[in-house]
């Protein structure tokens, strides 16, 4: 039997559909949403067309992504060196950043990705 | 309900990742290993041998995880134990081999990359997952750990026994373990049938054959802001590797201490901000990248040349950018203004 919860999340995956077909496959190498990777649970697709702020839990404990002018960056998150932090805002297709210790990662998605692969 | 969920999620997941006809064919996966987070794409209309291939992938690299970390329980620490009883040890055939051609990418480099400077890699708070906030190593130690000088001339052989003659020998792989775990990956996925793919190990990767009909298009990391400095089509099969003193810091009192340590100095390598090498073999580009952004813009050249390195993009402090003359016909600049170019031949 389906709770409300239940009903409530499958009405909004589903409305989410369209929305996320278009946030991966939009048509401009500027990113349109962030892919994030965290432990125990399978990538979230968040867009980058709203400002918020999207708090994802790891082992350490709860690291903070902020979404603003279709920009995503680290903001926040308890690992030591805030090497995450310090990726600054990521934009374009294919730019990613990670809090290894936090086991979180995020990948800027777009359609036509500038690069298949990032060197550094 | 929660399965019907979970359903659900992974229809979201198919219909958001695979609507294309082209990303039908392009088959991602993601994993931590060897202390980084590794992309496998896989460029194939064979959904059975994606799979198979990223298990192969996976399997394989973590297999290198354990046999080769640093500081964690693996072969490597096992014979770090025994170098420093001054006893020999007996390793696996694979060991053996990332040791011996380690020796030689040393040798070649003049010892700049130098894999037996464990011991100063970990009194930088280097060997661990994420370093304490404590401070840089006092200059008594430093010298003390360059006096043992250690270097890859001092492990000998005899079959699958390794002897050091210098009990200081404290053997750290992480300039080079992961290109020789990519060749490794690689070398897999292309005998179960896989003739396109990335391997990506952290930002240095592994490229065969094509994205369909178009090659494989790399961006490389700018050091010094955000995004990307240059972009590159990779041919076939090749691997590009940068080092860049930009992957692990921290900062004390205000000073910026990257984890790339000058063997010759005992410090973190000044001078250069990356360095990016295309290679056939992912070991030798990875151990190449290495030895470059240690050389800098003043010896870079005769590392290149030393090593047989055919191209080389090295970015200095001030973003100055030095490149072979094969590498500068490739790059393509993706800032503006572009920055200031030097291209010389090895």
């Amino acid at each position: 039997m389906m709770t409300r919860a239940d009903m409530v999340a499958v009405a909004l995956a589903v409305a989410a559909l369209p929305f996320l077909y278009h946030a991966y496959w939009g048509s401009n190498t500027q990113g349109d949403a962030v892919r994030i990777f965290m432990p125990g649970q399978p990538p979230a697709l968040v867009s980058l067309d709203r400002d918020r702020e999207v708090t994802v839990k790891g082992p350490l404990g709860p690291s903070i992504l902020q979404i603003k002018d279709g920009k995503v960056r680290f903001v926040s998150s308890p690992c030591r060196n805030k090497l995450c932090i310090h990726s600054g805002w990521l934009s374009r297709g294919g730019e990613f950043a990670a809090c290894l210790p936090n086991r979180i990662s995020i990948v800027v998605l777009a359609q036509e990705q500038r690069y298949d692969a990032i060197n550094f | 309900m929660r399965a019907l969920c979970s359903a659900l999620l992974g229809l979201i997941t198919v219909a958001v990742t695979g609507c294309s006809h082209d990303q039908d064919l392009l088959h991602k996966s993601q994993l931590l290993a060897m202390g980084t987070l590794v992309d496998i794409s896989i460029w194939t209309n064979n959904d059975g041998l994606a799979q198979r291939a990223i298990s192969a992938v996976t399997q394989q690299l973590d297999d290198a995880t354990h046999r080769w970390h640093a500081w964690r329980p693996s072969t490597v620490t096992e014979l770090n134990s025994k170098i420093a009883a001054g006893q020999p040890d007996s390793v696996d055939a694979l060991t053996l081999d990332l040791i011996e051609k380690s020796q030689r990418l040393s040798i070649a480099s003049g010892s700049l990359f130098n894999p037996t400077i464990g011991k100063l890699i970990e009194v930088w708070g280097f060997h661990t997952d994420d370093r304490p906030d404590i401070p840089p190593p006092t200059q008594e130690q430093i010298d003390t750990l360059l006096s043992y000088a250690p270097t890859m001339a001092d492990l000998h052989f005899d079959g699958n026994h390794v002897t050091s003659t210098n009990r200081h020998v404290q053997l750290d792989f992480g300039g080079v373990a992961k290109g020789y775990a990519v060749d490794l990956a690689v070398d897999r996925i292309r005998k179960l049938g896989v003739q396109n793919a990335i391997v990506d190990a952290g930002g240095d990767l592994r490229a065969i054959g094509s994205h369909g009909d178009r090659p494989w298009r790399i961006g490389i990391r700018n050091p010094r802001g955000p995004g990307v400095i240059a972009s590159l089509e990779a041919r076939g099969d090749e691997s590009i590797f940068t080092s860049g003193d930009y992957e692990r810091y921290f900062m004390y009192k205000g000073k910026r201490y990257h984890h790339i340590i000058d063997p010759r100095t005992g410090y973190p390598s000044t001078g250069a901000s990356s360095a990016t090498v295309i290679h056939t073999d992912a070991a030798t580009a990875d151990a190449a990248a290495t030895a470059l952004i240690v050389a800098g813009p003043q010896k870079w050249r005769a590392v290149a040349r030393s090593m047989g390195l055919q191209y080389v993009m090295l970015v200095d402090s001030k973003g100055t950018v030095y490149m072979t003359p094969a590498m500068a016909k490739r790059i393509k600049f993706q800032i503006d203004p572009p920055p200031k170019v030097i291209v010389a031949q090895p």
